[in-house]
């Protein structure tokens, strides 16, 4: 049983690497920085409960405060550039985070053995969750619960009057400029929200794996968190949860037995989905015809 | 370290940019003519570098055979890619291709995984010989070739471009598709050549990174994207001469910082210049010119 639940915390922190992708690619901005948001969610977090012996809860959410803190940061020179050049100052900025870590040395002496991030050697030891005698039930109806929360808000935050002004600037920067949108504020507003889920899912992936190091954290990584939301389409959040449970349900678990060639399959499949369904899997059409069914259920119910 | 050592490792650094140059302007001759960006382009070079040494290890054939069948397959891979990432894919989803792009350097990345068992392979010496001296300074013969070969590709492409039909048909299409497909130039067959022009670029700089590093390794297909992607913007988009420049600048910069700190620090200055490019001058060395639609 364990198994199925480290699956359900797997495809939960990438929900959260998906979502985060998701709130910028709103806005029609393409950001290959959230895998480095998440690098500092995790650090921090990691810091916070080894080295400070926070509690876990406040030193996610802090670890969240400080990547958004980096996100709003980076959003203001990158956000001035569009396009391809965005592509590349976010890649950039989430390669100069791996290369950070790569040579960052903290380590405090603490309970005979040493503690904290160790540069290359990564960063070992995020014991909270078994020191605490948490089960990996309680860990996973905590991921559950975080990322239920964050759906729940984006699912809000869509209905909202904020999220009809994500979406103009995503649809027609220059329409949405002439009536009065602030494009910087919308654009940085977005970045700093997906940086705070980013960091909290960082946080949580930390005391998943007791272990981090900067490999965790490359290229890949930013990759998947956009490809979830445009696999899945920028119709609404449950697009990019589908997406998730789609590769890492699926793809990455479900064909265990292939080995190491669904990696290959992967790349083939990302191809041929976007040549079928270039707006996602679920696309404005496929959203009309599930909400319809859902409301004839409804009437007949 | 005096002036003379600062001078060198400059020096170092800018012939082996070289190589970052072709890949720089790959990537903007694609964004220049499709206005879309193609993100398996450097894997793909390596992969037509590949291609080159499967030659030489599978066919047996002669050492200077790897260098033509490079460039050729890498010519045939750029095609593919348009076939299966733009062609049919509307115009209407950029998003769509720049994931496909990703999706095929995800592909090529694991082929080329799967077919040398993640052991790097020694690339051909293009060039051997001597090294130059010249005065107080030392110029490597393998990093002279390589420089040189990629200035005569750079005039060869401007060539192609400002003098042939084909170039001339590119230029029209990426400043007004519409108008270029009234005047008879077909969008497809123009915008499927300009990938494989891109492509066989691609297998010159494949081959000249495989020549300056001395082996090709899948590790290093990422790091190469991303400086190929950051000469691309610091040249400014869509301007060939700016990635040349941009190349050289970021190979010597890139040299410099890694003997003034250290290997795993490099790249950190190199990702603070683009910030600094950024903030300073986003337009990028040689900013294209305003109006374009």
């Amino acid at each position: 049983m364990d198994f199925y639940y480290s699956l359900a915390q797997i495809i939960g922190f990438h929900t959260l690497l998906g979502l985060s992708a998701y709130v910028v690619l709103l806005t029609g901005q393409v950001s290959f920085a959230q895998g480095g948001f998440f690098a500092i969610g995790a650090y921090v977090a990691g810091m916070l409960t080894v080295i400070s012996g926070w509690h876990v809860i406040p030193a996610m959410l802090a670890a969240g405060s400080i990547a958004a803190l980096a996100a709003c940061l980076v959003g203001f020179p990158a956000l001035r550039v569009r396009g391809l050049m965005l592509v590349v100052a976010t890649l950039a900025f989430g390669e100069a985070v791996r290369l950070f870590f790569f040579n960052f040395d903290y380590q405090v002496e603490k309970g005979g053995s040493k503690g904290g991030p160790l540069g290359g050697e990564g960063f070992r030891q995020i014991r909270w969750f078994p020191e605490h005698g948490w089960t990996t039930f309680e860990v996973m109806l905590l991921v559950l619960i975080v990322v239920g929360l964050v759906i729940g808000a984006l699912w809000w935050i869509d209905r909202s009057r904020l999220g009809s002004v994500l979406r103009a600037v995503g649809e027609d920067e220059l329409a949405a400029q002439s009536v009065g949108i602030d494009l910087t504020a919308v654009k940085v507003t977005a970045m700093t929200i997906g940086g705070f889920i980013a960091g909290v899912g960082g946080a949580l992936y930390a005391h998943y794996t007791t272990y981090i190091e900067h490999t965790n954290f490359t290229v890949l990584l930013a990759v998947f968190a956009i490809a979830y939301p445009i696999l899945g389409g920028l119709q609404s959040v449950f697009g990019t949860i589908v997406a998730v449970i789609f590769v890492q349900g699926i793809l990455v678990e479900g064909l265990r037995f292939l080995g190491d060639w669904r990696s290959l399959l992967f790349g083939a499949l990302i191809v041929l989905v976007m040549n079928l369904r270039p707006k996602g899997l679920i696309d404005g059409a496929a959203a009309r015809r599930v909400a319809r069914l859902l409301r004839r259920e409804g009437r007949h119910a | 370290m005096g002036v003379v050592d600062y001078i060198q490792t400059i020096i170092d650094g800018a012939l082996f940019g070289a190589t970052y140059s072709l890949i720089g302007i790959g990537f903007t001759l694609v964004f220049g003519v499709m206005q879309r960006i193609n993100m398996s382009y450097a894997s793909t070079s390596l992969a037509g570098a590949y291609c080159g040494l499967m030659g030489q290890h599978l066919l047996g054939l002669p050492l200077w055979c790897a260098f033509p069948l490079s460039i050729f397959a890498s010519g045939l891979i750029g095609y593919l890619v348009y076939l299966t990432c733009f062609r049919f894919i509307p115009v209407a989803s950029p998003l769509a291709s720049l994931m496909a792009t990703v999706g095929v350097l995800l592909f090529v990345e694991e082929m080329i995984v799967r077919a040398t068992a993640g052991t790097p392979h020694n690339f051909p010496a293009i060039f051997e010989g001597n090294s130059i001296e010249i005065g107080a300074f030392v110029l490597r013969a393998d990093l002279v070739g390589v420089f040189l070969v990629g200035v005569l590709t750079m005039i060869l492409l401007m060539a192609v471009l400002f003098r042939a039909r084909l170039g001339v048909a590119t230029r029209a299409v990426a400043q007004q598709p519409i108008a270029a497909q009234l005047c008879g130039m077909r969008l497809q067959t123009v915008n499927g050549l300009t990938f494989v022009i891109a492509g066989l670029l691609g297998g010159v700089a494949g081959a000249m990174t495989g020549a300056a590093v001395g082996i090709l390794s899948p590790l290093i297909t990422i790091p190469v994207t991303v400086k190929g992607l950051i000469v691309t913007v610091i040249g400014g988009l869509g301007s060939i001469p700016g990635a040349i420049v941009a190349g050289l600048m970021v190979g010597a910069f890139e040299n410099l910082f890694q003997a003034l700190r250290s290997v795993s620090e490099r790249d950190i200055y190199v990702m603070l210049l683009l910030f600094a490019f950024l903030v300073l001058r986003p337009g990028g060395i040689v900013s294209p010119g305003r109006g374009r639609d």
